[in-house]
Parts: C-alpha cells; sequence; structure tokens
C-alpha cells in the first residue's frame, strides 16, 4: 500500500523539525542549518581578516608610511593570518561538507548530529576567545608560526601569546570532532548503492583530510600544550639553557602544519572535481586518477613538513629526502589538474559564474604550483625563505585553491541553500574584478621577493625602490575587496531578487540536486538508492519504491550502509535536539577563560561541568512519537 | 551514461538498529590520542637527543612503576570479564567486574600520587627539559585514566550497560576500548621511561 505523499511529508516534517523558538534555535541538530551557520561564520571571519589585509597594505603602499605603530602592524599581519588559515579556511569547507554531504548521499542527517552541533558552537566560540585578545589590546604578535623563543614569557610578556595557544587548542578541539563525524558519515550513511566508486570525489577529499586532522592535530596540541606550560607555568621544553629546544616547536608545528595546507586545499579541489564536470557538460575524465591521488596528496602530506625548515640547518640527507617528498606531492596535483583540463577539453563548457571561478582557480592555481615547486629546489630556498616570494606563493596557493573554489561553490550550491539564483552578470562581473584584483595584488609580490623585500617587515626605506610596485599590490587589494563585496551585494539582491532555482538549475549529476531547493528538513523523502556514478543524468528512477520500503518514517532514523559496497545493513536511530552542545561550549569557554588569566578554581569547576554536561548530553532519553 | 531499465531492488533493514557508530566515533578518539602520545614521546627522544648531559640526569626508580603496571594489565583483564559476563548475560558479574576496574583504577592513581611524591624530592617540571617532558607525559596519562573511571562509573549508573535502542550504543564495549588503549600507554611509559634508561645506564 503506497501511502500519500502529503502523509509521508506530514510524519517526517513532524518528526524532524526542530520547534521555532528561541530554545529550538539553540538546540537544534539539523545539519543544514549548523552547515549555513558554519558558512556565515566563517564568511564573516573572510570579512574580518580581509579588512585586517586591507590595513597590511595601507600600511606598505608607501615606503617608511606610519598609519599603523609597528606594534599594531604585528597583531594585525598576525591576526590576519591566523583569522584565514585557521577560522576561514578549513571552516568555510567543513560548512559545505556539513550541509551537503548528508545530502550527496541521501541520509537525513550528519552520523552524529549533536556532536555537530557541537563542532560548531565550538569553533563560534573560539574565534570569538580569539577576537576579544584586541579588545584588551594584546592581540598575537608573532606570525601566525609563532616561532619560540619570541613567544616565550621573557620576549612577549603580555597575554598576546596565551590568546593564541588557547584560542587553536580551543579550536582543535572543535576541528577533531567535526572530522571524527565526517569520517563516519561518509563510511557509514551513504545511499544504498553509492559503493565507493560511485561516490562524488568531495567524499575522497573530504575523507582524507578527515583522516589527516585525526592525525596530525595531536602536533600542534603538543607544541601548543607546550607552550602553554612554558610560558605559565615555568617548564622548559624550549629553554634552551635547561635542555629544552627551540628546534622542537619548529618540527611539532610543521608536522601539523604542511598537513594542514593539504587539509584547507583538497576539499577545495573535491567541490571543484563536482562543479567542473557539471559545466562541461560531462562525466570527469580519470575518475580514479583524481580519487587515487587526491587520497596520495593527504598520505604524502605527512612526508614533506620539513621543508618549511630548510634554512635552519639539517644534513644534507634530510635536506635532500624532504626536497624529494615536496617534488613528489605535485605529481598528485597535477593529476588533478590535468583531469580537469581534459574534462573541459572534451566537454562542451558553459561558462557561467560557477564555471568563471573554476577556471580562473586552475590558473592562478597552476602559478602558485609553479612558484611553490621551485622552492623545493634547497638552493632556491636559501635564497628566497622569509621574503614575499614566499609570501606571494602561499596566497597564490591559499586564494587560488581556496578561496576562488568556495567562490564558485557559493555559486553553484547557494541557489540549493536559498532557492533562488544569484545574478549571473554581478556574478562574472565580481569573478573579474576577484581575478585581476589577486593577480594584481599577489604577482608582483614575487618580484619583491626576487628583489630582496622580506616577508612582515613594518616599513622599507625609500631607496630600496620598492614603493611602486607596494602600491600596485595595495590597488589590487582593493580591486579584490570590490570583487568580494559585488558577490555579497549579489547574495542580499538574490534573497529579494533573485530567480527561483528549482530543484536542478544547472542540470547537474549529484543527489543533492533532487530535492527540493532549499531541501526539507528531513532531505529527501524517500532515502535514495544509487547505481550509477551520476545518479541524475542517468535513466533510472530512485525514487521507484512502490512498497513504500524507503521512507523511513517510524521514529528520528537513517539508513546505515557498509563502508565500502554501501550495502544497507541496519537503521540508525538519530538524537533529538539539545542544548547540551552549547552548553558545553559555554562551559569550555570558561575553562579557557579561566586558565588565560590561570584562575585554576574556576578551571576546574569548569571542567566538571563539562563532565556534568556530557553525561547529560549521552543519558537515554524518550523518543520522539509521531501519531500515525 | 549507463541506462538502467528497472529500478534495482534493495531490501531494506527496518528493525535492525544501529549500534556500531559510538564504537567508530571511539576508535577514532583513540587514534587521535594515540597520536597524541606518540608526539609526547617524539618529544621525550628529542629533547634527549639535543641535550648535552647525560639522559635522564638520574634515571627513575622501577619499583613503584612495575607494581602500577601490573594493576593496571590485571584491570584490563577483570574489565574485559566483565564485558563476557554482561554478553553473556550475567548482569549482575558484568557490574561486579565494572566495579572492581574502577577500584583498581582509583588504586593505580593513589599509587602514582605516592610516586610523585617520592619523585618530586629530587625531581620538579621546572627543574630541566627532562623533569618537563617526564611529567607532562605521566601525568597526561594519569589525567586520562581519571577519565576512564569517570566513564567506567558512567557506564554503570546507565540503566543499561550493553547493547541498548537508546541511545543505540554498546557503551561498555566502547568505555572498554578506551581502557584497554590507556593501559597500552602506561605500558610504553615503563618501556620507554622507566626501563630504557635503567638499561642503557
Amino acid at each position: 500500500m503506497r501511502k500519500d505523499h502529503a502523509a509521508i511529508r506530514r510524519r517526517l516534517l513532524a518528526l524532524w523539525e526542530r520547534p521555532h523558538t528561541l530554545w529550538g534555535w539553540f538546540a537544534t541538530v539539523d545539519h543544514k542549518e549548523i552547515g549555513l551557520r558554519y558558512l556565515a561564520t566563517a564568511f564573516a571571519f573572510l570579512i574580518v581578516g580581509g579588512l585586517e589585509a586591507l590595513a597590511i597594505r595601507i600600511q606598505l603602499a608607501r615606503p617608511e608610511a606610519a598609519v599603523l605603530t609597528p606594534e599594531q602592524y604585528d597583531q594585525i599581519f598576525t591576526m590576519h593570518g591566523v583569522t584565514m588559515i585557521f577560522w576561514y579556511a578549513s571552516p568555510i569547507l567543513s560548512g559545505f561538507a556539513n550541509y551537503l554531504i548528508p545530502l550527496f548521499s541521501g541520509a537525513r542527517d550528519m552520523a552524529y548530529p549533536r556532536l555537530n552541533a557541537f563542532t560548531y558552537w565550538t569553533f563560534l566560540a573560539s574565534g570569538l576567545f580569539l577576537y576579544a585578545s584586541p579588545f584588551v589590546g594584546q592581540a598575537p604578535h608573532a606570525g601566525w608560526f609563532a616561532y619560540v623563543p619570541y613567544t616565550l614569557k621573557e620576549y612577549s610578556p603580555g597575554l598576546n601569546m596565551d590568546f593564541f595557544a588557547l584560542a587553536l587548542l580551543f579550536l582543535t578541539i572543535s576541528t577533531t570532532a567535526g572530522a571524527i563525524n565526517f569520517v563516519t558519515t561518509i563510511m557509514r550513511l551513504r545511499s544504498p548503492g553509492m559503493a565507493i566508486s560511485r561516490m562524488p570525489l568531495f567524499f575522497y577529499s573530504t575523507f582524507t583530510i578527515s583522516a589527516s586532522i585525526i592525525l596530525s592535530l595531536p602536533p600542534l596540541t603538543a607544541a601548543l600544550v607546550f607552550l602553554e606550560l612554558d610560558r605559565q607555568w615555568g617548564t622548559h621544553f624550549y629553554d634552551t639553557a635547561r635542555g629544552g629546544s627551540v628546534m622542537l616547536w619548529q618540527q611539532l608545528f610543521w608536522f601539523f602544519g604542511h598537513p594542514w595546507v593539504y587539509i584547507i586545499f583538497l576539499p577545495a579541489t573535491g567541490m571543484i572535481s563536482m562543479i567542473i564536470p557539471v559545466f562541461a557538460r560531462r562525466p570527469i575524465v580519470g575518475y580514479t586518477w583524481v580519487a587515487f591521488s587526491t587520497v596520495l596528496t593527504g598520505v604524502v602530506g605527512f612526508g614533506v613538513w620539513v621543508h618549511h625548515m630548510f634554512a635552519t640547518g639539517m644534513t644534507q640527507m634530510a635536506m635532500s629526502f624532504f626536497s624529494a617528498a615536496s617534488m613528489t606531492i605535485s605529481i598528485f596535483s597535477a593529476v588533478q589538474v590535468l583531469a580537469w583540463v581534459a574534462t573541459i577539453w572534451q566537454g562542451r563548457p558553459v561558462l557561467k559564474t560557477p564555471m568563471l571561478f573554476a577556471l580562473g582557480f586552475l590558473l592562478v592555481f597552476v602559478i602558485g604550483g609553479l612558484n611553490g615547486i621551485v622552492t623545493a629546489a634547497i638552493p632556491f630556498d636559501w635564497q628566497l625563505t622569509d621574503t614575499y616570494f614566499v609570501v606571494s606563493h602561499l596566497h597564490y596557493v591559499l586564494v587560488g585553491a581556496n578561496m576562488l573554489p568556495v567562490f564558485a561553490a557559493f555559486y553553484y550550491w547557494l541557489p540549493k541553500m536559498t532557492g533562488r539564483m544569484l545574478d549571473e552578470r554581478l556574478g562574472q562581473w565580481s569573478f573579474w574584478l576577484i581575478f585581476i584584483g589577486l593577480n594584481v595584488t599577489f604577482f608582483p609580490m614575487q618580484i619583491l621577493g626576487l628583489l630582496g623585500m622580506p616577508r612582515r617587515i613594518y616599513t622599507y626605506p625609500a631607496v630600496t625602490g620598492w614603493g611602486s610596485l607596494n602600491m600596485l599590490e595595495t590597488v589590487g587589494a582593493f580591486v579584490l575587496t570590490a570583487g568580494i563585496l559585488l558577490s555579497i551585494i549579489n547574495f542580499f539582491r538574490s534573497m529579494r531578487y533573485g530567480v527561483p532555482a528549482g530543484p536542478n538549475p544547472w542540470n547537474a549529476d549529484t543527489m543533492e540536486w533532487e530535492t527540493e531547493s532549499p531541501p526539507a528538513v528531513y532531505g529527501s523523502e524517500r532515502v535514495p538508492v544509487v547505481a550509477t556514478r551520476h545518479p541524475l543524468w542517468d535513466d533510472f528512477d530512485e525514487e521507484f519504491d512502490p512498497d513504500d520500503d524507503r521512507v523511513f518514517d517510524e521514529g528520528r532514523v537513517t539508513v546505515v550502509t557498509s563502508p565500502l559496497d554501501a550495502v544497507p545493513i541496519s537503521i540508525a536511530k538519530m538524537p533529538d535536539d539539545t542544548l547540551m552542545p552549547f552548553l558545553m561550549a559555554i562551559a569550555m569557554t570558561v575553562l579557557f577563560t579561566a586558565l588565560l588569566v590561570k584562575s585554576m578554581g574556576i578551571a576546574l569547576a569548569a571542567v566538571l561541568a563539562c563532565l556534568i554536561i556530557a553525561g547529560a548530553w549521552l543519558w537515554p532519553e524518550a523518543e520522539r512519537q509521531v501519531p500515525a | 551514461m549507463t541506462t538502467i531499465a528497472e529500478g534495482a531492488r534493495v531490501a531494506m533493514p527496518h528493525g535492525v538498529i544501529d549500534d556500531r557508530r559510538g564504537t567508530w566515533a571511539m576508535a577514532m578518539f583513540i587514534a587521535t590520542e594515540a597520536s597524541l602520545f606518540v608526539m609526547l614521546f617524539f618529544t621525550y627522544y628529542y629533547l634527549r637527543h639535543v641535550s648535552r648531559g647525560p639522559w635522564p640526569p638520574e634515571p627513575p626508580k622501577m619499583r613503584l612503576a612495575l607494581i602500577m603496571l601490573v594493576v593496571l594489565l590485571a584491570s584490563s583483564v577483570v574489565l574485559h570479564a566483565g564485558e563476557r559476563a554482561e554478553k553473556e548475560g550475567r548482569k549482575g558479574t558484568a557490574r561486579l567486574l565494572v566495579g572492581a576496574t574502577i577500584l583498581m583504577g582509583v588504586g593505580f592513581l593513589v599509587l602514582q600520587a605516592v610516586e610523585y611524591r617520592n619523585h618530586l624530592k629530587t625531581l620538579l617540571p621546572t627543574t630541566d627539559a627532562y623533569g618537563s617532558i617526564f611529567y607532562t607525559i605521566t601525568s597526561f596519562h594519569g589525567a586520562h585514566l581519571v577519565l576512564g573511571v569517570l566513564m567506567l562509573v558512567y557506564v554503570l549508573a546507565l540503566p543499561e550497560m550493553g547493547p541498548n535502542t537508546k541511545p543505540p550504543h554498546r557503551s561498555l564495549h566502547n568505555v572498554s576500548l578506551y581502557w584497554h588503549f590507556v593501559d597500552f600507554v602506561w605500558l610504553l611509559i615503563v618501556g620507554l621511561l622507566y626501563l630504557a634508561p635503567n638499561i642503557t645506564r
């Protein structure tokens, strides 16, 4: 007996909708709502970090300028780096993953919905914790990699670096919990039939970086704990006079730091691998190769950290090894780039805004890759280390391989999230301004680097002759900003005047486009069965379900499938909305604030509060009942 | 593009409740914790590598650490027996054995307090880099054990320790995994921080 559409819908809504109250707003565990909050918050950090970048560019526009004081300048460039790398680049990708992964696979939510809410609240709380520092005038001021001994108490007596260390420790909790959630969701909640050979490529990249996060954040945790212990409790990890080592920080930090580069880059390439085929109107060329190179990038990414430290002095053997590893890893990137180019070549490309951003990414990423690979050659690296050449390289890869794909993804998926199309003309203007702006900003940095301009300097004398190129960069930065502003305007305009998107405005191939836009709170009505890599391009009815076998309206449940072949094996009960993740984030904020001011009584109380909240979080509770 | 004429019929597992997600989360939590301890041991050896004097200046005394090791290893056996009892439906025995594990964990912590009190007379965390890393590793382990004890107490307080429909987790099994992991770390600590310096001397 086939139930009627309206009845199913009513039941699913009753099961999945949160109460529309203030309580419901804080208690929701819906991955779509959390994903949107992630995106909005991370984008806000992009804007803040961008304003900081503008302040840096204004200070450097002319020689011997004094717009900022040296201390302000140090704090601003450090906050710019820290914000962009930790609170924008990775969380924005988590936002997309959160929103999209359950939709790609027809799951009703992430594997651990409450943990998911927790990761968002702790991401937000750690960001607010970091941004409390400028308000007491003591923002971090030692660059985003915070080398000791500058960061020890002796040279930085204020709270600046304590804010840095504790805010990052706080964030690692959020990031690790998120990674665990993604691994289980990808491995166990895929649609029936979505074997690993049929997963969207974004699954490969998110899975790879999640595994990387689980293994590569602990070195950062260790380094930061040592730093805090040295600064506040008198230990000697980094104190060379008492048997410590300053190199220990660099080893631990970069052992974390280089995998992190891939963590903020691979999911972006995963999104590109989904966008380019849609606009090239054909399946991606070399799916298996792209999948393998994604995973291998993550693996080899663990073996290249020392290339950040070539200038510190080490044996010939060690340098050769890490130089070779660093060159090897570019092979995997090249495989992906060739696959994208071949896809476009073989297809019939349609130049809509998302595709423009994807093409812009390809170009910028290749430049960034090339000026990176030359620095894997050690003599060249010795010449250029700590110059603007490196600044150029890292911005080409991070703006190129993170920000441009993120904009492509926004233009591509926002119609799904809001139900409204973005304006095409504004979008294209925005693209060209961003593309030209970023090249004008970052290309001259290579030349300045070759001319010998060191990174992180507060100002420079006029005789160096660096003035005109620096002015050009500053102009570029403003053009780039104008481009981003145009996209923001486009977004708000589309909310009001945008053309309704319909379920599948791009005629795309993956499952999220089967749901209405924006999707209902429960996702798709019937859990879809996937038979190919491109479910919506194939003549196959995922919703064919005469016996209502795939409705799953017996409770808050979703289907669990086997990790490799995605054979359905069981039904997962999903938890109800709860305030506990939010309360946990608050208790942790209290804990980290107490550690900051060394008030151990309050810290202990906060730990106890965390334990009690965790207990309440996991305690068995009544299931939501819905009348038939 | 492939064409499939008829919707493939896949049987749906109605009524089979998933109870493995908690175990997956615990496994990955243990993986990240293991990575943290690897980093701590790496730091120990890195500092030893760069140290100019003898490392450690004075090897730690073994006796108490070995007794603590025996207590922990025994507790793992007891907990495993408890898990088996739970599986076989002997609920009372299971709870008794979990309680015994908790007591052994607390016993370990008491012994660690004694060991610290003796040890602190000659070595402080602020003495030198060796003291810093030694106390960091052992106290991190101690904190993990405290967490393990608290989790066992929580499981004991749960209405149902084993597989359950709500929450759909095998609580006792998941906590046991963590407990065995923390035990294993102590084995490494005894080997690397206590035994090795005494042997190489």
